[in-house]
């Protein structure tokens, strides 16, 4: 295990890696460094337990290498094929496969031999460079797959339970997930006293899936895009034992969206660096994998379930230095468990600050009082990694790019409009459902829905906030003058930071003191994913009235099933007569069309006739050259000057001599 | 603009009900000192109007809202490179520069004119800047969910902030406003409602010119801060973004953002203004793309106090007018 540093071991028990088998170890090579895994890992998972935890520098500042924030991969016989591309967390990883990532292709061989002399955790991308992270998948063209009836997105138990309530109807069911196998995140929460449990659940779910072979599971595929009628997805498969990705539009009649929630990103300098990891990444990398990075962790967290990660972490022999909570005496029972496991927690505090620690791995952690007022400096905190969490939003993307619409809750997300359009509808924590029983309960209700029957009411079952208390929005450190990385409002691909007042000696008011940098989210020129709208909307750039049409204006729409308009607009003009722009210019129904000619140059349209050399003034012309038609140049001019024989035609600052003649 | 004037300028007591959304909403129109027009008289008012908007613009403290552009307006369609010569024509002989576009540097079978040193406004650097001088002028601000009762003789009642306030004329100056308040049977014949879309995309290579007018599609390309690109033009955003994949060929570029709106426009493409039905609210509409400098002249002629030449030419653009022969029709996106 030397050769995969973050591996953790086969004795963890939670954490020994599901999906893995460890009998089977492989290699292969990423930018001609060898990477080492077992098989059933993900070409990313392998890569975070051989120790690379960076995708590279973005304004000189180093950025995680995380699910959501992954370079695509090229094998590296068809390097230069984009369409070949593959996404690292989907892709299977492969005993003998070669890779190289999109943004290092040409830089491998050096980035190789340097890692030689100086072993880096970093795959060293060049991320000011926009084709760095690009994925070539969402603008190519699709394939048309097989008609369905129900589409199913996300393979949760919401999701599951909404194929299989699919199949009951009589419907073909094609369930869709992005990962490499069927459950989703809901162990993580755990579930409440007389529910069945998660993993019980998740087990009946799968193999009541797998007995009924009219569900079509497809796993390691994601939807990019959604309308009425028609998914479109990305999936990766193996062809001929090599891991290959294909897009197809999948006709269908219906479609149950179940993406989930995206994790939100608390909002402190340096969020992104290496070893800042969310709590949901952190779980599943742990949970399918084993692969956990470093051996000593910091929580920092305004939710609940970090409580049961930190305590699933110190079972897998990982250290937890501290559990910092931004809400003020939160009770639980995982909380409760917490203190039996002898963590230390610390309410009503934040992070405020994550840097580098020099010449090491460890992260250097400056806490900070969640209260508006601010306390007294803390000591920094080290550790290999720091577990964030800003709580939870419902991942709407495809909802939005379908058409649904959203709305802002003051708890701090933005919430779905349920009744969305025609054959779509929500499932799940997409459909912003928290407990377990109504995560279930959702998956029913989606498939009645979209089958227009007889409504089917969910019930969430919460525990008293005595006993269990919410989550808190995502926090947002105060801003620090002196750190030098960024705070981004996501962990995605969109890179968006908090604007950043510069250190200034001068104050604010005066004409050439420090000024907040100007923040327009529309100039952004790129899609904001749903988490940037919702921080911004935290933040004071969007008012939480409009949070919900900006987060439907600002995604990554995917024009799905094409139309040629240029065919449709091209029809029904007509190229005869005075154009509309020209009627009445020169004497309304009195103008005349007459043919002008000069000796010696051809004339131009748009150019006024003037009735003499001097003149000069567009209010004073008697006509245009209106157009050239079949060798003839006409003119419109006003009827006065059917008499002259001769006008002047002005191009730029010279009159032109021209004849006035009826036009054949 | 028109809101600060009446209440500046003309001493008016206004009320306004609109929001500033630039910083986080797509744009639905752009602001640009020329613009396809074809009629003498509205060259004529454009070109002083400019001059005395960036004055105002300088004067209220958004001077950097302004920046000096070099739009292209090309053409492909025979109708299109027609009505391009009528323009740039009619901008040469007002003294805007108009130079014809190398063949190289547009596609094959395109013509092009580049319209030097235009006024381009910044909208959200502007709008902040308007926010607070309208605050220094005590222009009242209604929400945008404050409900309004219009009356048939263009007075107002509205409730904002549990103040009721009456308002003796109305106007309404936003395609939003004009579509939220006429009713189907006060709707005037001149006007239409048609869609129109924006679409951003990821970054692109450089375009010929930072703007670039399409006259034959009515697609409106702005390539913005590092490189991405803001399409405006007529019809739904698929209609849009293909337009926008046609024009600039083998680039495949990702869509950052889109958005579907209603857009008004007179069936003569010329500019509306006037009360709807003679004694209703007033209407200012289809002024395209270069709406914000006609303001001042639109405040003035609002308060009754325009030049001859202003009210000669608001005269001829009166709602109530006859579209079956238009004296005033301009080049227009086709719909």
């Amino acid at each position: 295990m030397k050769d995969q540093p973050d591996r953790l071991q086969s004795r963890a028990r939670h954490f020994a890696g599901s999906a893995i088998i460890r009998s089977r170890p492989i290699k292969f090579r990423l930018n001609g460094r060898t990477i080492s895994g077992f098989e059933g890992d993900t070409v990313l998972s392998a890569v975070i337990a051989s120790g690379y935890d960076s995708v590279g520098s973005r304004d000189g500042c180093p950025l995680a290498l995380s699910l959501r924030h992954a370079p695509a991969v090229l094998p590296l016989a068809h390097r230069d094929n984009l369409a070949k591309a593959l996404p690292m967390e989907r892709t299977p990883a492969t005993d003998g496969a070669q890779y190289v990532t999109l943004g290092a292709g040409r830089l491998a061989p050096l980035s190789a031999a340097m890692a030689l002399i100086k072993p880096s955790r970093s795959l060293d991308l060049d991320l000011d460079d926009p084709q760095a992270m690009l994925q070539p998948w969402l603008d190519s063209d699709a394939e048309t797959g097989a008609e369905t009836d129900l589409v199913v997105v996300g393979g949760g138990i919401a999701g599951m339970t909404a194929a299989l309530a699919g199949v009951k109807a009589g419907l073909r069911v094609t369930l869709v997930e992005s990962s490499l196998s069927l459950g989703g995140y809901a162990s993580l929460y755990g579930s409440q006293e007389g529910e069945e449990a998660p993993d019980q659940s998740i087990q009946r779910l799968v193999a009541a899936i797998a007995q009924d072979h009219t569900v079509y599971v497809m796993l390691g595929t994601k939807a990019i895009a959604a309308r009425p009628g028609t998914v479109r997805v990305h999936s990766v498969g193996m062809v001929g034992g090599v891991p290959a990705g294909r897009i197809l539009d999948i006709p269908t009649r219906c479609i149950v969206v179940a993406t989930g929630v995206i994790e939100r990103l608390p909002v402190f300098a340096g969020n992104r660096l290496p070893g800042v990891a969310t709590t949901l990444e952190s779980y599943h990398l742990a949970q399918q994998f084993g692969v956990w990075t470093g051996k000593t962790a910091l929580f920092s967290t305004v939710s609940n379930a970090s409580y049961r990660l930190a305590m699933l972490a110190t079972d897998a022999g990982v250290a937890v230095g501290r559990i910092m909570d931004g809400r003020t005496d939160p009770q639980s029972r995982f909380i409760e468990f917490s203190k039996a496991y002898g963590i230390t927690m610390a309410s009503g505090t934040i992070t405020g600050e994550a840097k580098l620690a020099p010449k090491s791995r460890a992260l250097l952690v400056s806490p900070q009082s969640s209260l508006h007022h601010p306390g007294p400096a803390e000591t920094a905190l080290s550790a290999d990694r720091l577990v964030v969490c800003g709580g939870w939003q419902p991942d709407l993307t495809l909802w939005h790019m379908a058409g649904g619409e959203s709305q802002w809750n003051p708890a701090g997300r933005l919430d779905p409009i349920l009744k969305g359009p025609a054959g779509i509808a929500l499932a799940g924590s997409a459909a912003g459902y928290i407990s377990h029983h109504a995560c279930l309960r959702s998956g029913k209700a989606a498939v009645a829905q979209v089958l227009n029957r007889r409504s089917i009411s969910v019930e969430e079952r919460l525990i008293d906030p005595i006993y269990e208390t919410p989550d808190d929005p995502a926090p947002s450190a105060r801003s620090n003058v002196e750190s030098p990385a960024p705070a981004y409002l996501d962990g995605g691909q969109s890179y968006i930071e908090r604007p950043q007042r510069k250190r200034s000696r001068w104050p604010a008011w005066l004409p050439f003191g420090a000024k907040e940098a100007s923040w327009s989210l529309a100039d952004m020129p790129h899609p904001l994913a749903i988490a940037d709208i919702v921080a911004g909307t935290q933040l004071g750039a969007i008012p939480a009235q409009s949070a919900g049409v900006v987060a439907q204006e600002r995604v990554a729409l995917i024009p799905v099933g094409r139309r040629d308009f240029r065919a449709e607009k091209a029809a029904g003009r007509s190229p005869d007569g005075v154009p509309a722009y020209l009627l009445c210019r020169f004497g309304g129904e009195s103008s005349i069309c007459l043919k002008v000619s000069s000796d010696n140059r051809r004339l131009e349209v748009g150019a006024l006739i003037h009735a003499n050399a001097d003149e000069s003034d567009p209010h004073k012309a008697i006509g245009v050259v209106m157009r050239v038609k079949e060798g003839e140049t006409l003119a419109l001019l006003a009827a006065s000057a059917l008499t002259r024989g001769s006008a002047f035609v002005r191009e730029g600052n010279s009159p032109i001599a021209v004849r006035l003649e009826a036009s054949a | 603009m028109i809101a600060g004037l009446l209440a500046s300028v003309h001493k008016k007591s206004v009320l306004f009900q609109g929001e500033s959304q630039s910083g986080y909403r797509l744009p639905r129109g752009l602001e640009l000192s020329v613009a396809p027009l074809t009629r003498p008289e509205s060259w004529s008012l454009l070109c002083k109007l400019t001059r005395e908007t960036h004055k105002l613009l300088n004067r209220v403290g958004a001077r950097g809202a302004v920046s000096r552009i070099d739009p292209i307006f090309y053409a492909a369609m025979s109708e299109g490179i027609e009505a391009l010569g009528h323009i740039s024509h009619m901008a040469q002989a007002f003294g805007v520069p108009a130079e014809r576009v190398r063949p190289h540097v547009l596609d094959e079978g395109q013509q092009g004119f580049v319209f030097r040193d235009a006024l381009l406004l910044h909208r959200a650097t502007l709008e902040p800047v308007l926010d607070r001088w309208l605050l220094s002028l005590g222009v009242a601000r209604a929400p945008m969910d404050a409900p309004l009762v219009l009356k048939p003789d263009g007075s107002t009642v509205v409730v904002a902030d549990d103040q009721g306030y009456e308002i003796g004329q109305t106007v309404l100056a936003d395609d939003g406003a004009i579509l939220g308040q006429l009713s189907a049977e006060t709707w005037p014949a001149i006007i239409t409602a048609h869609a129109a879309s924006t679409v951003l995309t990821e970054t692109g290579k450089p375009l010929p010119g930072r703007l670039m007018y399409q006259l034959d599609s009515g697609l409106v390309l702005s390539q913005q801060f590092r490189r991405g690109l803001v399409a405006l033009g007529p019809g739904a955003i698929e209609q849009v973004g293909q337009a926008v994949a046609a024009g600039l060929g083998a680039q495949r570029i990702r869509q950052a953002g889109q958005s579907s709106y209603q857009r008004i426009v007179a069936v003569d493409r010329a500019p509306v203004v006037g009360r709807v039905g003679g004694t209703g609210p007033d209407l200012v509409a289809g002024f395209g793309l270069s709406g914000a400098f006609f303001a001042p002249a639109i405040a003035r002629w609002l308060a009754g106090t325009g030049s001859p030449e202003e009210k000669e030419w608001f005269a001829a653009r009166l709602v109530d007018r006859d579209a079956a022969l238009s004296s005033v029709a301009e080049w227009g996106d086709p719909l």
